[in-house]
């Protein structure tokens, strides 16, 4: 895999170079602004762009715009946005752009480095990475009445995970339970919540989440 | 001894006035013509040069009288504005007539104070000199004075010069003064704007430099600490991959650090939330509110007018208040929904959060409300809160923006 980097702190950047090319992954370039990502993703032909949320001049969502530019460019290019905070509201920005390939992460996330990778992975393969926190910050809004009341502890925890975009094989093994068992929740999660039993996969995920962001 | 000085001062004072008045006189004919040149279409431009000399010239009357300069429309812009500044300011009549007025009071009256005096040393002295004239005899009095009783009678004239001059120029003075000062100084309701324009100026600077300080504090804190802690994070986790070899406790040790930065992490997160929320920065008061809203647990729709950016520490008191109200709304109200409106009329924006709940609710010690109150005080604001028992509760609250 090839990709691209922007983020404009050095520290991070270089580190970020480091633990991706640890890992196989092969950095294109590492750029330090909207301006000279946008370039290099038109001269090169990147896999997928990493790019943080806020960059110069002004340090706002500088680089949630150059990626949503970058995808106009390249349609369909895999962009993980990482974010030092993160807001349920960013993510509906994102995902409103058609939501194939995007992630959206806290920084931090890259420190466990395995789960990043495969966010990474996910991301570039058209699927979703969006950080279990603003899963959390969907979750809590709920009125009375919510079929969501209506799911087991269990089953909101894999309805948590299905939406950060995790397949099933992802979700087994996070959980600890057989591949059959992880249907069997979906199964029950999308008959209390009404929703269409779609195949595994991305449309799975943008199903839950539309029906969080509701 | 006392009535000698108040002449003495009286006598300097209108001798310096009608060095003021000699140049007032000529100006107040040329602010004439300049209105007149202006009637006609042509003196426009002179309109405000004009003004700023009758501004300096009754600037040096100010100081001399120990008067603040009052709050003049600045002579700036284009020159619409200027000549719209200078004839609508409401100072601007008032000098030009004070120009008339003390141009001729003040050249008489500095005669007066000049020449009693001279008139009064003329008489004193004129038995040393009286025969020392050529040609005519002087005059004093209208007499012409060409013999020794007469000329001793001179200084008997000069202690009447005296005392005229004692009787005259103090209260000339004063006169002439009390003229000055009450054309001078502004209007009562033109002092009171002043003190409201300097107030409301003084808040909006004060609102400014502290939303300054905020965002300085809150990218010190996201671009220096936070990066860092990150970088922290992300190098410890390189390390528990690289240690893959290393023995088990190895690994804890850099996994046991990691969970301590990313702990800080989420710390300092919450801390940059309370001092300034980011999501306010990039997405404004309502791209905020609509965030907030989405989070509540209690369905939450907001309402607001389209209204410019405002001062950040008004937004952020805003978009605190709402925060707050609305976890009272889910913890106390058994609301089955709620709103916010958020207006601005007049430089108050009004934040306003209603419920369908029981009702019931008051503030008091322990209670949100409280914090609100305070927060609203702080800011020259006010909250008030209505909740009849069976509901709905309307919180409002009113912050001055400063605009």
């Amino acid at each position: 895999m090839r990709v691209v980097i922007a983020e404009d702190d050095a520290l991070l950047r270089e580190g970020l170079v480091l633990l991706l090319a640890a890992e196989g992954i092969e950095v294109l370039d590492a750029v330090d602004n909207a301006a000279d990502l946008l370039a290099v993703v038109s001269a090169k032909a990147p896999d997928a762009l990493i790019v943080d949320v806020r960059l110069p001049p002004d340090f706002r969502d500088e680089g949630l715009r150059a990626a949503i530019e970058a995808r106009r460019m390249r349609p369909g290019l895999p962009v993980l946005v990482l974010s030092s905070y993160v807001e349920d509201t960013y993510a509906s920005a994102l995902l409103s752009e058609g939501g194939v390939g995007v992630g959206y992460l806290l920084k931090e996330r890259v420190g466990k480095v395995q789960s990043f990778l495969d966010a990474l992975h996910r991301v570039a393969g058209g699927g979703t990475a969006i950080d279990p926190e603003v899963i959390a910050q969907l979750l809590v809004r709920r009125r009375a009445g919510d079929p969501l009341h209506a799911l087991t502890a269990r089953e909101r925890e894999v309805l948590a995970l299905m939406a950060e975009g995790l397949s099933n094989t992802d979700l087994s093994e996070r959980l600890v339970i057989s591949e059959g068992a992880v249907n069997k929740h979906i199964r029950n999660i999308f008959a209390k919540l009404g929703l269409q039993p779609s195949d595994s996969g991305h449309r799975r995920v943008l199903a839950v989440l539309a029906y969080l962001r509701a | 001894m006392n009535v000698l000085t108040a002449t003495r001062n009286g006598a300097r004072f209108l001798m310096l006035g009608s060095g003021t008045a000699l140049l007032a006189l000529p100006l107040f004919w040329l602010v004439v013509c300049v209105t007149l040149l202006s009637l006609a279409g042509i003196g426009l431009p002179l309109i405000s040069p004009v003004t700023r000399l009758v501004r300096r010239l009754s600037g040096w009357q100010r100081r001399r009288l120990g008067m603040p300069a009052p709050p003049y429309l600045p002579l700036e812009g284009p020159l619409p504005t200027r000549v719209r500044a200078a004839v609508g300011d409401p100072a601007t009549p008032r000098e030009v007539l004070w120009l008339l007025a003390h141009g001729l009071t003040g050249i008489v009256l500095g005669f007066l104070a000049l020449g009693l005096p001279l008139a009064g040393l003329n008489a004193a002295t004129l038995p040393l000199w009286w025969r020392l004239t050529p040609g005519s005899p002087p005059s004093v009095l209208g007499y012409a004075v060409d013999s020794w009783p007469l000329a001793l009678t001179g200084p008997f004239v000069a202690v009447g010069y005296l005392g005229v001059a004692c009787l005259v120029l103090p209260t000339a003075a004063g006169l002439s003064e009390r003229l000055s000062r009450s054309l001078l100084k502004p209007l009562g309701r033109v002092r009171l704007a002043q003190q409201v324009a300097m107030l409301t100026a003084a808040r909006a600077s004060a609102l400014e430099a502290h939303a300054q300080e905020l965002r300085r504090i809150e990218r010190t804190l996201h671009d220096g600490t936070q990066n860092r802690l990150v970088a922290v994070v992300m190098h410890l986790g390189m390390l528990e991959r690289a240690l893959a070899a290393a023995p088990e406790s190895t690994r804890q040790m850099a996994g046991r650090a990691q969970e301590a930065a990313s702990d800080a992490l989420v710390n300092l997160r919450d801390a940059i939330r309370a001092i300034h929320p980011p999501v306010l920065t990039e997405h404004g008061l309502d791209g905020a509110l609509a965030a907030l809203a989405a989070r509540s647990p209690v369905p939450c729709t907001v309402e607001t007018a389209d209204f410019p950016r405002l001062p950040a520490a008004v937004e952020a008191a805003a978009y605190f208040t709402a925060a707050e109200a609305l976890t009272n709304v889910a913890k106390h109200s058994h609301a089955g929904k709620a709103v916010v409106r958020v207006y601005l009329d007049g430089g108050l924006l009004t934040i306003e959060i209603e419920d369908d709940g029981v009702g019931g609710a008051q503030g008091g010690t322990g209670s949100g409300l409280t914090g609100i109150d305070h927060r609203a005080a702080a800011f020259g604001g006010r909250s008030t809160l209505t909740s009849p028992p069976g509901g709905p509760t309307v919180l409002k609250v009113e912050l001055p923006c400063g605009l």
